[in-house]
């Protein structure tokens, strides 16, 4: 028998040193204990302020005991449930585990029949959400589109409710303000069976976006609060551009955008200590040509892992972002910036990594790009599933069966293994030439866009409970309802 | 005289904020006219400037580095100029709109239209629509500049420009907006003069709506 045997069992990636990554938690606290943040919310510095935050005025200064206290009540590993159930779509948050997903909110979408850019519209939700359910290395269903064919005010309503039956993979929701969080509440719960039920199994994850630098708006506050009073996980995330409205450092930018989540952190902690929370950031650099906050950059890439590892050095799960580019079409850029940091995601183990689906720089959302990116992910899970050493990969017995000029091909060895060391494309092309010219000749980018249509015409997601329909129907009533007499 | 003219002009390509104001004055102080020293100095060396951004050899923080250079500089020579009747693009009122505190975008803007001659006011983020037309009647602006970043706010903007109008004031300004969810299409529903779709787009647009390109 071996002992002391040091496992590698995954391929990781670890850039900082434990004292660098305490000189930027410093710096995090620092940042909220002498310049604090402005807190639109008056409700909101109350609690904090009644958790030990000293406030002043608008702004709020939180002790590093505070932080410190809500750090250890948030969890590290939980688990997001799938609403129907099903263990394969359950999304396992803890160390070493990465997973998917799309982003919120671009006002363009490809459309998947014309491939061109057009607004996005409701209809969209339920593409988007239909082919996330169908991919199987996209764990979490975001939108990727503002809903433009409705009332403004319940593009956020409309989105959660197109698409909530069209996935049973949990979905991460973004809203404006208290009354469509209620709207996907409510949804949510009639499917998992009361707000008991959910509080227990929670089905989704809601979205929220504070201000950088250094401002938590009234809307983000809000639906922390609504979070927190309803046990819903929760991430709280700033989307800062180095240079613009964070320090142009990568070491600057993950300072400040650490202590603008933290706000949310202690806010959450206070209400529902025990809740599910994401930390935050998406870090990237702004372009000081094209201005605009580049989502293809390798800084993008490095920031999110250098926040990754403090998020886990803090014992938090992070919001990560990969699989994005500022290309405006599935092109060969697009293929590049978005397999490279999905790859780098992965290698981080952040935990719930967004934005896989964003092209033109956040301005458009593709299901294409999600789609190709699919692929890039399971390529990268390989990877970093690493390289299992035990007496049965080392494979001396088999070695020593086949001998000089034997082949593998018969054992049982490799029968056993061929299925699971092996990892096999969907979209990349293996043939020899002469069989890919007989069955067309096809690019990588045709078949992106054909398995994406084929998904489409033929994947069949789990249905929601017939009183779910219900709910959806009545709560979309209530809300067409309530904005009546706004224009 | 056209070496100090020059070296103006260098100053502000290179962002020499601390000297060009110095320079300025010491052309003034040679008796040198003061549209002459603008035209032939600042404005020469910010034009090089926009050259150079669009080439993509000079990068944002050095253009308004510049920026500010040329305002240093031409706040100099503003009283001189007005009092000689000459025309200096006017003033530019800026804002983000009611319900929206996304405001670097529109920072950007007020800072490259400052390089482009304009006086700009920024009257801040949420802003309801009010603080709009009682700027206008206090500042009296050539354009009033319009941001929003969420498709929730965006509609702000539409009602803004109604207040405006409303208040009799709308055929006495230029309206230009901008923005991520902003188009030109949405630009031209709400009835605005104008959509930029960066900040340099979005001062361009302005020289054009003040009638100086």
């Amino acid at each position: 028998m071996r002992t002391n045997y040091r496992i590698h069992s995954g391929v990781r990636f670890q850039m900082l040193s434990q004292d660098q990554l305490e000189e930027l938690f410093n710096g995090a606290l620092s940042v909220l204990e002498t310049i604090g943040l402005d807190v639109h919310h008056e409700e909101a510095r109350q609690i904090l302020g009644d958790a030990g935050a000293w406030v002043d005025g608008k702004r709020v200064r939180i002790p590093q005991h505070v932080v410190k206290r809500c750090l250890s009540t948030a969890p590290r590993s939980f688990t997001i449930y799938a609403r129907d159930g099903n263990p394969a779509h359950d999304i396992h948050i803890g160390p070493g585990r990465a997973h998917f997903g799309p982003g919120p909110t671009p006002p363009n979408f490809i459309d998947v029949d014309t491939l061109e850019r057009r607004p996005y519209v409701k209809d969209d939700a339920r593409i988007v959400a239909t082919v996330v359910d169908a991919l199987p290395n996209i764990d979490f269903c975001e939108s990727l589109g503002t809903v433009s064919d409705v009332h403004p005010d319940l593009a956020a309503s409309y989105e959660f409710a197109t698409m909530f039956p069209y996935t049973s993979k949990p979905i991460v929701a973004w809203s404006y303000g208290w009354d469509d969080s209620a709207d996907i509440h409510n949804i949510a719960i009639a499917e998992a069976g009361g707000q008991d039920a959910f509080e227990k199994r929670p089905n989704y994850v809601h979205y929220c976006e504070p201000l950088s630098p250094l401002v938590s708006t009234f809307d983000a506050v809000d639906k922390v609060i609504f979070a927190a009073r309803h046990g819903i996980p929760v991430i709280f995330t700033t989307c800062a551009l180095a240079g613009g409205t964070a320090p142009v450092t990568a070491a600057g930018i993950i300072v400040q955008t650490t202590a603008e989540s933290f706000l949310g952190l202690v806010l959450a902690q206070t209400i529902r200590p025990g809740l599910p929370f994401f930390m935050g950031g998406v870090l990237s650099v702004m372009d000081m040509n094209a201005m605009i906050l580049t989502y293809g950059a390798p800084e993008l890439s490095l920031m999110m892992a250098g926040a990754t590892e403090l998020a886990h050095y803090v014992g938090l799960p992070l919001w990560q972002t990969g699989g994005c580019t500022d290309s405006k079409c599935l092109d060969e850029q697009a293929a590049l910036e978005g397999s490279l940091s999905c790859f780098f995601s992965a290698l981080t183990g952040g935990d719930l990594c967004h934005d896989v689906g964003y092209t033109e720089s956040g301005m458009t959302g593709s299901i294409l790009q999600t789609v190709m990116m699919d692929e890039a992910i399971g390529y990268s899970r390989r990877i970093t599933r690493g390289i299992e050493v035990n007496e049965d990969t080392l494979a001396s017995d088999v070695i020593h069966n086949v001998g000089p000029d034997g082949h593998y091909l018969y054992e049982d060895h490799t029968m056993r293994h061929f299925k699971t060391e092996f990892w096999y494309p969907n979209l990349c092309d293996r043939h020899n030439f002469e069989e890919w010219e007989e069955t067309g000749r096809l690019t990588m980018r045709q078949r992106v866009i054909d398995r994406t249509r084929e998904i489409l015409h033929s994947h069949k997601p789990s249905s929601v409970k017939p009183e779910t329909v219900e709910a959806i129907t009545a709560v979309m009533n209530a809300a067409e309802e309530r904005i009546k007499n706004k224009d | 005289m056209s070496e100090l003219f020059e070296k103006i002009a260098t100053g502000v390509i290179e962002g020499n904020l601390d000297e060009v104001p110095g320079l300025v004055q010491s052309a003034l102080d040679d008796g040198l006219d003061p549209t002459k020293i603008l035209e032939n100095g600042l404005v020469v060396g910010m034009n090089e400037v926009g050259k150079r951004f669009k080439l993509g050899s000079m990068f944002v923080p050095e253009v308004l580095r510049s920026a500010r250079t040329m305002h240093a500089g031409q706040e100099l020579l503003r009283p001189l100029l007005a009092e000689a009747g000459a025309d200096l693009g006017g003033k530019i009122l800026l804002g983000t709109v009611q319900g929206d505190l996304h405001d670097i975008g529109k920072n950007l803007v007020g800072m490259m239209c400052e390089g482009a001659g304009f006086e700009v006011i920024d009257l801040g983020f949420n802003l309801e629509p009010e603080k709009f037309t009682e700027a206008i009647k206090e500042h009296q602006p050539t354009i009033i500049g319009m941001s929003a970043l969420l498709t929730t706010t965006m509609r702000a903007m539409g009602h803004t420009i109604k207040a405006i109008e409303e208040a009799g004031l709308r055929d006495k300004i230029k309206v230009m907006v901008g923005g991520a969810p902003v188009d030109a299409d949405f630009a031209e529903r709400i009835g605005a003069d104008g959509y930029g779709h960066n900040a340099a787009s979005g001062a361009e647009l302005a020289k054009k709506l003040a009638g100086m390109s």
